[in-house]
């Protein structure tokens, strides 16, 4: 079947339309009047990323004009959230410039709540500010969509091009038209890299319709990952997934309940267990147990635990809090601007928090890099404070000359939320127009070669289905070819079994992932023989491809450190306890494409010191 | 929480389609006029509910976990800036809420080639746009390099 | 213009074409019968229509009815108000307008004109090629770029599926009334016979199709319209919230939905 190929060229291609790539869209217009900025997103930029529905709360705002905090101190949190390993050089960038974000938010017209008697944001936290945010992703957009030279819907992008003048610098990327099927192919001078981490790479609790309740989105399919891995990009701490506690079945959020309507937990016999397992947590991970606020994977481990007990489930209790009408708005908003399908849960079986304290659960692991979790790839820092180790360049460059990253897609920059990654985007962006504006005369090239390969590869699910359905009668069982279906829940149930899922307690050890990786070698090679039947399996299809390289990639993470960092997050059976003699660093690996092998390494660790 | 489209108010439109960040809502090859090809893959995100002119997108909770007989449904009014919501329990009782979505008209947000271009030396700094206004503080705060320690402390 | 049907008797006897186009009336009542029946849709309609009762909040009385009956075949039937689209309403106003026109003619002829010997006034054969152009330039339309499935899914617009059953027997029939009266009148009888038994077919299908194609769907959208007003004014509106007691301004940001 013949298709239409499609050329667009650019000064700076963002790939990805969700809070990272409208900052970066935005600012890229700021500093680049004449630059030819182009936006590409698998869905449509209106709705689409993890912020979807909406959010009720942004969780990272200093308050610098109030004097409420620095970004010092917010560096102090995440690393002591992180169990102290962050990149503080990155993660005081984003919170010295994401108050900023936050006031252009308002003046464009997202509705923050105030503090009736001071005036000031209303607090939910230290770090959170309350907000009516329904349409916050639609407003974000238009920012994007007055920024952007071009917006491009509905093109998924699959492979990162290299330039064939130069080894190591990035030179476009390649797609489809989910609707249409043309070829695409984008010729950049920069690449920033915003695309979605990795959920549904674990084995979800509910397996049924259940399965697209996702605490993240559904939609983020490790693209952020997959394509810079492909392209040789140096990835870090991709061994630190987060497990969330959150209301059972809807993972409706937490944050407001604890924080502003000052909610607890207790078992099922209504005792308070956290103080309980604080020995045993000590003994594991030493004078980590006495930091302020308690790290967010201890408080799961201490859940975990008390499930394993046997006295689950874990009830919120919110009877006295709800009693409170503002409250009880309050409890049910927070749902109905964030995370609907919790509204949904609760009203399905009757239950109102003013009556039942409403169950708590652990969910499947995912990878990401915006929450209180850090994955993604590895960064060079901003250049008036970070250390040469972890400068090389321009701010947000990845390994790889001219990839930027921003959100989800860079590693180490735990608690920046939707603010600190549409900042990030904004950081990103600037330091891209000043790489093309010092190249003006050197323009990566594309090989005609290296697309027209990649056009066959991306479209052979199309053709394998095709030609492989003339075997069989009917049905989705074929010898020749598998299904994304087929391949997501095989990859989600490795996952689960062997590198860390609910259905071993979040717990692994090097035998059980040295088989993972054998197995995910063989479903590798499976993924040659995926079969799709239209467009929309084909976007599956290749969102399984990203999925199934991250997972790779968190699997040889895994298997490097050699210690328990985050129980509650996840557990090295075979090495219980935090080592901050050999294992205080950055794990980072690098795949390569030729070869199939993943090398890695150590990375240090810099404090800001008092 | 999956979404489904009332047979008789859907009139084909397609902005369900357009909208979905899934890429989920299709069209029915006998009636034209859509649905939800992939349940398992559905947030429950409401976007083609609330991009739907006709309200004819509805959801029903996964039927994993969630008995039937319950109704949460929006009106996402763009001209008011509102989005009203009333749960029904699947014992009766109701809530309602109504919350704002903005404070500013729909496409009135300044674009960053409106304002003055940004001069060299605030090229050359850490600034990012609108900076240090933007900030409300005078200065944007940097820190020394000495500050930065490797290894534990 | 000239009446074709006129032309007919040499070949077919005029009360052939009435029963027919008698036959053709029937298909369509019997097809939507059948379709009701097999599918339950009436006793379901009727089992909504208990179930927005118990949840209203206030009674519509005769009167209300009555007045919101008319305004569904004010706005819903006569300006297609069913259809959210500036464009595809015009396109459908254009399709239903040009169809009642060229079928009430039909009917006309056929029954009241059916020789050559009194074909009826000019200006009924002349609206009955204006409504089957109507059909063919609402429908052309339609087909080409406002399918749904075409502009915002990204098929071709010739790819066809079972929805397309009515739209394109729909347009053959017009096409063929239009090229077979043409023909006709430029006095090719081989050729016109064979575009009326091509007419034929098309009117056929388009009207025997009714139990397993959308035509009968035109007559569901105005009951399900008048049952939604009735819904909103009763206060259940399907559990929808009621408006905001808010004031405007803000405008809208609703964008076409063909973005990519």
């Amino acid at each position: 079947m013949s298709r239409k190929t499609v050329f667009v060229d650019s000064d700076i291609l963002v790939v990805g339309g969700g809070m990272g790539g409208c900052g970066a869209t935005y600012e890229s217009r700021y500093w680049g009047r004449d630059l030819k900025i182009v936006c590409v997103e698998k869905a449509n930029i209106e709705r689409s990323g993890a912020v979807a529905q909406g959010l009720y709360a942004i969780n990272c705002y200093m308050g610098m004009q109030w004097n409420e905090n620095q970004p010092e101190d917010h560096v102090r949190y995440a690393r002591n959230d992180l169990m102290g390993l962050v990149r503080e050089d990155l993660g005081y960038d984003i919170a010295r410039h994401v108050d900023a974000t936050v006031h252009k938010f308002e003046e464009w017209g997202l509705p923050i709540m105030k503090d009736p008697k001071t005036g000031k944001y209303q607090r939910e936290g230290k770090w959170q500010i309350m907000i009516h945010g329904e349409s916050y992703k639609p407003l974000v957009a238009e920012a994007a969509r007055k920024a952007a030279s071009e917006v491009y819907n509905r093109i998924m992008v699959t492979h990162l091009l290299m330039d064939s003048k130069r080894p190591n610098r990035v030179a476009g990327a390649v797609g489809f038209n989910v609707r249409n099927g043309d070829f695409y192919v984008f010729r950049a001078k920069a690449v920033i890299v915003a695309a979605g981490g990795a959920s549904h790479i674990f084995k979800p609790r509910a397996v049924g319709e259940g399965m697209g309740r996702t605490w993240y989105a559904p939609w983020s399919s490790a693209s952020a990952y997959a394509l810079p891995i492909l392209a040789g990009a140096k990835m870090t701490q991709m061994e630190n997934r987060i497990v969330l506690t959150r209301f059972k079945d809807g993972y409706g959020p937490v944050g407001a309940y604890f924080l502003h309507l000052k909610t607890y937990t207790q078992n099922a016999y209504g005792q308070d267990y956290e103080a309980f397992w604080r020995d045993s947590i000590e003994k594991m991970v030493g004078d980590y147990v006495n930091h302020h606020p308690v790290p967010t994977c201890l408080r799961n481990h201490a859940l975990l635990e008390e499930v394993k007990a046997g006295r689950g489930p874990i009830r919120m209790v919110t009877k006295e809090a709800f009693k409170d009408p503002h409250k009880e708005t309050i409890g049910w908003e927070n749902f109905l601007g964030m995370t609907i399908g919790q509204a949904v849960v609760w009203a399905s079986q009757n239950i109102d928090p003013k009556e039942i304290n409403p169950e708590l659960t652990t969910s499947e692991p995912y990878v990401m890099g915006s929450h209180a979790t850090c994955s993604g790839a590895w960064a060079s820092g901003p250049e008036d404070y970070a250390p040469a180790e972890y400068q090389w360049g321009y701010n947000r460059m990845m390994t790889v000359e001219g990839l930027f990253g921003a959100g989800d897609t860079i590693g180490g920059t735990a608690h920046k939320f939707s603010s600190g990654s549409f900042t990030e985007g904004r950081i990103a962006a600037k330091a891209a127009v000043k790489y093309v504006m010092e190249r003006s005369n050197d323009r990566p090239e594309v090989s005609e070669k290296e697309y027209e390969q990649l056009r066959a590869v991306v479209y052979q699910p199309l053709e394998n289905y095709r030609i492989g359905r003339n075997e069989i009668v009917a049905g989705t069982v074929s010898p020749s070819y598998i299904l994304p279906l087929h391949g997501l829940q095989r990859l989600e149930k490795i996952m689960d079994e062997y590198v860390v899922g609910i259905s071993s307690h979040y717990t692994t050890n090097e035998p059980l992932l040295t088989r993972g990786l054998e197995l995910l070698a063989m479903l590798k090679e499976d993924l040659s023989c995926l079969g799709a039947p239209d467009l929309h399996q084909l976007q599956r299809a290749w969102e399984l491809q990203h999925r199934v390289l991250a997972s790779e990639c968190v699997t040889q993470h895994t298997l490097f450190r050699q210690e328990t960092r985050w129980p509650g997050y996840y557990y090295r059976a075979d090495h219980p306890r935090l080592d901050d003699k050999d294992w205080h660093c950055f794990t980072l690996s690098r795949y390569d494409r030729q070869t199939g092998r993943w090398e890695m390494e150590k990375a240090p660790v810099y404090h800001i010191i008092d | 929480m999956p979404t489904f489209v009332y047979m008789t108010s859907c009139d084909g439109c397609g902005y369900c389609v357009d909208i979905c960040p899934s890429d989920i809502m299709h069209i029915d090859t006998t009636y034209r006029r859509a649905y939800n090809v992939e349940p398992n893959m559905c947030w429950e995100c409401y976007s083609c509910v609330k991009a739907c002119p006709q309200h004819a997108i509805d959801c029903r909770g996964y039927a994993d976990f969630a008995p039937l007989g319950h109704s949460v449904r929006v009106l996402r009014e763009e001209e008011k800036a509102t989005v009203s919501w009333r749960i029904k329990f699947r014992d009766g009782r109701e809530k309602n809420f109504v919350s704002p979505i903005r404070t500013t008209p729909w496409g009135s947000i300044k674009g960053p080639s409106e304002y003055a271009p940004p001069s060299a030396a605030a090229m050359s700094s850490q600034e990012l746009a609108h900076e240090p206004e933007a900030l409300k503080v005078d200065v944007l705060p940097t820190l020394a390099r000495s500050r930065l320690k490797k290894g534990l402390v | 213009m000239h009446n074709p049907f006129a032309a007919l008797p040499a070949s077919i006897p005029p009360i052939a074409m009435q029963i027919y186009v008698a036959v053709m009336f029937l298909l369509v009542v019997f097809g939507t019968l059948l379709d009701l029946a097999h599918k339950g849709s009436a006793k379901y309609f009727f089992q909504h229509r208990r179930v927005a009762s118990f949840g209203a909040r206030r009674r519509v009385d005769a009167g209300e009815a009555a007045a919101l009956a008319a305004e569904t075949i004010a706005v819903s039937v006569l300006a297609a108000g069913e259809f959210c689209g500036m464009l595809r309403r015009v396109t459908h106003l254009l399709t239903m307008y040009g169809f009642v026109l060229y079928v009430v003619t039909t009917a006309v002829m056929v029954f009241a004109y059916p020789t050559a010997a009194a074909p009826g006034p000019a200006i009924l054969s002349e609206l009955w090629y204006l409504g089957a152009l109507l059909v063919c330039v609402g429908g052309l339309w339609f087909w080409l770029l406002q399918r749904v499935d075409v502009a915002a899914e990204g098929h071709s617009p010739f790819r066809l599926v079972r929805a397309d059953l009515f739209v394109v027997s729909l347009l053959a029939s017009a096409a063929f009334a239009l090229i077979w009266g043409g023909v006709q009148a430029a006095g090719d009888h081989a050729s016109a016979n064979a575009f009326f038994g091509l007419y034929l077919l098309s009117n056929t299908v388009l009207f025997g199709s009714v139990p397993w194609s959308k035509f009968a769907h035109m007559f569901y959208k105005p009951a399900a319209a008048f049952q939604r007003r009735i819904e909103h004014a009763s206060g259940f509106r399907n559990n929808l919230p009621a408006p905001a007691d808010r004031p405007v301004g803000f405008g809208s940001a609703r964008r076409q939905p063909h973005n990519y």
